[in-house]
């Protein structure tokens, strides 16, 4: 079995990782269609994913791969919910503005 | 298990190890901390460029250019830094170009359909990047629920509240558009976070990665991607979050469905709108007790005899 990757290879990876998880996190802040925001959210969801892997691929043990699963479960819920939510609000006022629920500001 | 061919692992990054022995730290930074924050104020502002705004075509189109071109350099940086051992894998700069670019499409498409598909493309890209990371059966799994469950939910939503385009707004490529969709809000100010962001973990990464503790073990365990350790990981140490994440889907699930039930009156009249919510099943064994909404005719509140 060949060796496993340097120090090198898995800060390359965590680069990526927060690369996905920084361009998520504009897309968050700067778009304004609400089913575009919770899918930037899901980037953000992947670039931990990658790092967490990556880490789990350094250290040569399943804990990455297993946060990873439950990365995933929680995303599932939160696409569940959030979609259900934004259905509502379309229902309401016929647009996926974010905009258009000021009043939420309180 | 499965052998592969060796020209395969030696054109997979993680197995050129043609370079330190284990235990030896490399020590110099690829790049000065002036570098970093010269490409990262570069790309915020080639980002900020490509947001969609009341923007000219033109201009999306140079600050995508500028963007791609900060990316090949940061690329080339990191080439040049781990070339000096043998160099990395095409597969992981294919795979993880292909995943940045889809993503800065993700946010930066005015089409929300297009941004899902490209989604769907980020995610096949970070599956090849768990295969390099011998994580082939999460990229499988990855595939089946992102790709297949999460994002088809989303496009479903997004046919199920598309709106009608307004056509006013935009440059003439957005003109379908409608305007919360052409229209990024505050663009500089996301841009400027979201770079600082990422400027800070490329340089932490960079400069400190030397300082990630080495473990002693450098050989690679046979089965890191198998699904029968994955699952015996996920009992014998994550058994209680295993339960957690149970209770959790459930709740989401119930709660999905609470809210689809609920049922939403639009008054036809301007002032505030009504959200109602009754029992969904029968209090007292008493069918009248389900309210029936969206009319005031009393013969239409009645419960209809069988």
């Amino acid at each position: 079995m060949p060796e496993i990757f340097t120090s090198i290879a898995l800060q390359h990876y965590l680069i990526v990782g927060g690369l996905m998880f920084a361009i998520g996190m504009i897309g968050f802040m700067c778009r304004r269609n609400l089913i575009i925001m919770f899918l930037s959210s899901e980037l953000m969801f992947q670039g931990v994913a990658i790092n967490f892997v990556a880490f789990g691929a350094y250290w040569g043990n399943m804990s990455g791969q297993a946060f990873v699963i439950f990365i995933l479960a929680i995303a599932a819920a939160e696409a569940a919910l959030a979609l259900a939510i934004i259905v509502l609000l379309f229902r309401q006022k016929h647009t996926v503005d974010s905009q258009a629920f000021r009043e939420l500001r309180g | 298990m499965v052998e592969f061919p060796e020209a395969f692992y030696g054109s997979m990054p993680l197995l050129a190890v043609s370079g330190p022995v284990s235990g030896e730290v490399i020590s110099t930074a690829p790049m000065s901390p002036a570098v970093v924050v010269a490409l990262c104020v570069v790309a915020g502002i080639a980002t900020w460029l490509l947001m969609p705004g009341r923007k000219e075509v033109a201009i999306r189109r140079i600050g995508g250019a500028i963007l791609l071109a900060t990316g090949l350099i940061l690329s080339a940086i990191l080439v040049r830094w781990t070339s000096a051992w043998g160099g990395m894998g095409f597969y992981f700069w294919a795979f993880a170009g292909l995943a940045i670019f889809a993503s800065v499409r993700v946010v930066t498409h005015t089409k929300p359909v297009y941004s899902a598909l490209y989604f769907v493309l980020t995610v096949f890209a970070t599956a090849g990047l768990f295969v390099l990371m011998w994580a082939e059966f999460m990229a499988a799994a990855l595939v089946l629920i992102y790709a297949g469950a999460i994002l088809i939910t989303y496009v479903f939503v997004i046919m199920l509240a598309s709106e009608a385009a307004t056509g006013s707004v935009g440059s003439s490529a957005d003109k379908t558009a409608p305007e919360h969709d052409a229209e990024a809000r505050s663009p500089f100010l996301a841009s400027l976070v979201g770079f600082v962001l990422a400027g800070l973990l490329i340089f932490l990464v960079t400069d400190k990665g030397s300082q990630i503790p080495v473990p002693e073990q450098r050989s690679l365990p046979d089965s890191l991607g198998s699904a029968q350790d994955l699952g015996k990981n996920l009992i014998d140490e994550n058994a209680v979050n295993v339960q957690l994440s149970a209770i959790i889907l459930t709740i989401a699930m119930v709660g999905a469905i609470t809210l689809a039930r609920r049922r939403v009156m639009v008054s036809n009249q301007k002032g505030p709108v009504e959200s109602v919510l009754g029992p969904a099943t029968p209090v007292d064994d008493n069918p009248h007790s389900i309210p029936v909404y969206g009319t005031t005719n009393p013969r239409h509140k009645a419960y209809p005899e069988t």
